[in-house]
C-alpha cells in the first residue's frame, strides 16, 4: 500500500467541522498569552498554506484583471468547496468576495474578534501573487486583503472579504 | 462495514462542511507552527495541539449531541466503531485494509487495551519535503511525545469520551498517538486505554498547565461530572434501546439478534437462564406460544406505554378490539398455509438453542395454523390486560353499531330522517354481507400475492451471491449515487 502524498490529498476531501473550531481555540490560546497580532498570525498561516499548496495545484498560469473573477471563483471552489460571488469596483480598485458558507466561519462567538476568514483571504491573495511570480514575463497584478467586512463569526449572515488590487500592467 | 455504519458515514460526509484534504492538513500544520511560535518548545506545542483538538471535537459534539446518542455506549464497542469515529472527525474514508485493530490483554481489568493502526496517514503525507514544514520533530527530547496527528488524536478521544459521557457510561478512553510516520514510524498507530471513573480522575488529575515547561498559559476545559438528568422523550428511550451496534446485529443476523435480545430480557428481567426459563413450559408449549403473543403486545407497550394510553379511551379500545378480531379471523383466510408453515419453522429455529431439546420436539408437532391461533390467544390476553374488554364486544363491528341504534326508543311519529335511521342497521347488514363476499372472492388473489412476495423475498434473499451483487448491493449503489448528488447540490 503506497503512502499518501500531498498530490493525492489534492484529489480528496476532508470534513472541516472540528478543524474550524480548532482555529478559534487557537485564537483564544494566543489571546490568553497576551499576544495581540492575531490577524497577522492568521494571515501568515494563509500565506504559508498557499506557498505549499501551489506546488501541487495551480488554477492558471497568469492572473490579471480580465480573469481575476474566474481565478478567485476557482480557488474558492477547488480548495475550500465554496461557491462565492465576486464584485469588482474598478474605480476604487476593490474586489469583494461574498461567501455564504465559509469553510472557517460558521458560528457567532462573542469573545472572538479576528475571523477565520483572515486565513482564507491571505491564502487567496498569496495564490495570486505566487502564480504571477511564476508566470513568464512580468506581471504586476496582485491583490491584497484589506478587510474582513463581514463574517459569520461576528454574527453576520455571510462572510465578505475585501481585497485591493494593483494592476501595473506588463 | 455494516449497513448502518455505512449509512451514517454517508450522512456525515454529505452534511459535514468539507474542503480539500490538502488544505485541511496544511491548516493542521500551520496551527501547530503558530502554537510553537508561542511556546518555543516542541513538546509543549504537541500537548497544546492535542488539547485544542479535543476541545474542538467536544464543541462540535455538544452542538450535535443527538447523533451521538445512537452510538454504542460501551468503550469496547466505541473502539470497534473506530472507522466511523475517524470519518466523523476527519471526514476521510480509510481505504480497504487500511485499518488494523489489535486487542492487548490486560489482567485484572474489565477492558483490555487496544492498538489501532492506520497504514496510510493523510496528516503526515509528504511532511518535511516543503520549506514551510518548519516544525522540527528532531527537536523533541522526549521520544514518548505524540506526533503530527496529535490534534486528530485529541479529536478522536474527545468524540469517544463524549459518546461514553452521553450514554452515562462510567468508563473513559485515552487515545494516544504511539507511532507517527513523520517521527519515523511505519504507520500511524494509536494506543487506546480504558479507565474506570476513579482511574480516569487520577489519570486526568495532572493538569495540562502543569505538564507545560515553556511557561505559556493554557486554559483547560474541565470535564463536567455528569449530564443533568432531563426528562427522556420517546426518541431518547428508543436510542437507549436501539444503538448502532444493536441495529447492525439485527440487520446482519435478524434471528440471532432477536434471540440474543430475548435471552437478555429473560436474564435481565427474570434473572434466569433462557433454557431454565423455557423449561417451565415443557409440555405446555401451546401456553408458551400464547405467551409469545402476550409478550409481543407488552413489548410494543414497553416504550412510553403507548398501547395502554390508547386503550384507556373506551371508544379506541372498542375499535382496536374489533380490528384485532378482524385480523385474527382473516389471518388464516389470507395467508397461505405454506407461508404459515415457513413461519412455524422459523419459530422452531428461534427456539433451537434457547429452549430445551424436548420442548423444541414438542413444538415441531404443532402445525403453523396452531401457532397462529395460540399467538392470537396470547395477544388477546395482553390486550385485555391493557384495556380491551373482549367479552363486551359483539361478533363484529356492524352489530355494535346496530346495537346502539336498537337501544334507542322508537318515536311514535317518525320523520323521514327517523325512518332512514330505522333502516340504518339493515343497510349496515347489506354492506357487511357485500364486504364479506368481496373478502371471500379476494382471498385467492391475496393469497397469491402473499405467496408471491413471500417466495419472491425468499428467492431474492437466497439468491444473493455477495453483498455487492445482490439486491442489497444495488440499493447501496443507488443510495451512494443519491448521496453523491446531495454532495454535488451542496457544492
Amino acid at each position: 500500500m503506497m503512502s499518501y502524498s500531498r498530490k493525492d490529498l489534492v484529489e480528496s476531501e476532508a470534513t472541516m467541522n472540528q478543524m474550524r473550531n480548532a482555529i478559534y481555540h487557537l485564537e483564544r490560546f494566543i489571546k490568553n498569552n497576551n499576544i495581540s497580532e492575531i490577524k497577522q498570525r492568521f494571515q501568515r498561516m494563509g500565506q504559508n498554506i498557499a506557498n505549499t499548496y501551489i506546488k501541487y495545484w495551480k488554477p492558471i498560469d497568469k492572473v490579471d484583471i480580465t480573469n481575476i473573477k474566474n481565478v478567485l471563483a476557482t480557488i474558492y471552489k477547488y480548495v475550500l468547496n465554496s461557491s462565492v460571488s465576486i464584485e469588482i469596483n474598478d474605480y476604487e480598485k476593490l474586489i469583494s468576495v461574498k461567501d455564504n458558507d465559509c469553510a472557517l466561519c460558521k458560528y457567532h462567538f462573542e469573545d472572538i474578534h479576528v475571523a477565520g476568514c483572515e486565513i482564507i483571504a491571505a491564502m487567496v491573495a498569496e495564490f495570486v501573487l505566487l502564480i504571477n511570480n511564476q508566470a513568464e514575463g512580468e506581471h504586476s497584478f496582485s491583490i491584497h486583503p484589506i478587510e474582513i467586512k463581514k463574517s459569520r463569526t461576528f454574527g453576520n449572515k455571510s462572510c465578505i472579504q475585501l481585497f485591493k488590487y494593483t494592476d501595473g500592467g506588463k | 462495514m455494516g449497513v448502518v455504519q455505512w449509512l451514517l458515514k454517508k450522512i456525515s460526509k454529505a452534511f459535514g462542511r468539507s474542503t480539500n484534504s490538502l488544505f485541511y492538513t496544511l491548516l493542521n500544520r500551520e496551527i501547530l507552527k503558530e502554537i510553537n511560535e508561542i511556546t518555543e518548545n516542541e513538546e509543549d506545542s504537541l500537548i497544546i495541539l492535542r488539547e485544542i483538538g479535543k476541545n474542538a471535537a467536544l464543541e462540535s459534539c455538544e452542538r450535535h449531541s443527538g447523533i451521538f446518542k445512537w452510538m454504542p455506549g460501551s468503550p469496547k464497542k466505541v473502539l470497534e466503531y473506530f472507522e466511523l469515529l475517524w470519518i466523523v472527525v476527519f471526514g476521510k474514508e480509510i481505504e480497504e485494509g487500511g485499518l488494523n485493530y489489535e486487542e492487548i490483554p490486560k489482567e485484572g481489568t474489565k477492558y483490555n487495551d487496544y492498538i489501532v493502526e492506520i497504514k496510510n496517514c493523510p496528516i503526515c503525507a509528504s511532511y518535511g519535503l516543503d520549506e514551510k514544514d518548519t516544525f522540527n520533530f528532531q527537536n523533541l527530547k522526549n521520544k514518548e511525545t505524540e506526533g503530527l496527528a496529535c490534534g486528530l488524536c485529541g479529536m478522536l478521544e474527545g468524540v469517544a469520551n463524549f459518546i461514553l459521557k452521553i450514554k452515562k457510561n462510567d468508563y473513559r478512553i485515552n487515545i494516544v498517538e504511539q507511532n507517527c510516520k513523520t517521527k519515523g514510524g511505519q504507520c500511524l498507530q494509536f494506543i487506546c486505554k480504558i479507565y474506570d471513573t476513579t482511574e480516569w480522575k487520577e489519570f486526568t488529575a495532572i493538569r495540562i498547565q502543569d505538564q507545560l515547561k515553556s511557561g505559556v498559559f493554557f486554559e483547560e476545559k474541565m470535564e463536567e461530572e455528569l449530564i443533568q438528568d432531563t426528562k427522556l422523550d420517546i426518541i431518547d428511550k428508543l436510542q437507549e434501546a436501539l444503538t448502532l451496534d444493536k441495529i447492525e446485529e439485527l440487520l446482519d443476523e435478524p434471528l440471532e439478534g432477536i434471540k440474543r435480545k430475548v435471552a437478555e430480557i429473560i436474564e435481565d428481567k427474570l434473572n434466569m437462564e433462557p433454557e431454565h426459563f423455557f423449561d417451565y413450559f415443557k409440555n405446555y408449549e401451546d401456553d408458551m406460544i400464547r405467551i409469545i403473543g402476550f409478550l409481543t403486545i407488552h413489548v410494543f407497550n414497553e416504550y412510553g406505554g403507548l398501547v395502554e394510553k390508547i386503550l384507556a379511551n373506551e371508544t379506541f379500545a372498542k375499535v382496536a378490539g374489533y380490528l384485532f378480531k378482524q385480523l385474527r379471523d382473516f389471518a388464516l383466510l389470507f395467508i397461505p398455509i405454506d407461508v404459515i408453515n415457513d413461519y412455524h419453522h422459523l419459530l422452531i429455529t428461534f427456539l433451537d438453542g434457547l429452549a430445551p431439546v424436548e420442548m423444541v420436539e414438542n413444538v415441531k408437532k404443532f402445525s403453523g395454523k396452531d401457532d397462529i391461533t395460540f399467538l392470537f390467544e396470547g395477544a388477546q390476553l395482553a390486550l385485555e390486560n391493557l384495556g380491551i374488554n373482549f367479552s363486551e364486544l359483539k361478533e363484529n363491528v356492524w352489530e355494535e353499531l346496530r346495537r346502539e341504534k336498537e337501544d334507542e326508543l322508537i318515536p311514535s311519529e317518525q320523520s323521514m330522517i327517523e325512518k332512514s335511521e330505522e333502516k340504518f342497521p339493515k343497510i349496515i347488514g347489506i354492506i357487511q354481507e357485500i364486504l364479506m363476499l368481496f373478502n371471500e372472492i379476494l382471498t385467492l388473489p391475496i393469497r397469491v400475492l402473499v405467496s408471491e412476495s413471500h417466495y419472491g423475498l425468499k428467492t431474492a434473499i437466497n439468491s444473493v451471491v455477495s453483498e455487492e451483487e445482490g439486491l442489497f448491493g444495488t440499493i447501496k449503489g443507488r443510495i451512494d449515487t443519491i448521496f453523491d448528488y446531495i454532495q454535488e447540490i451542496r457544492k
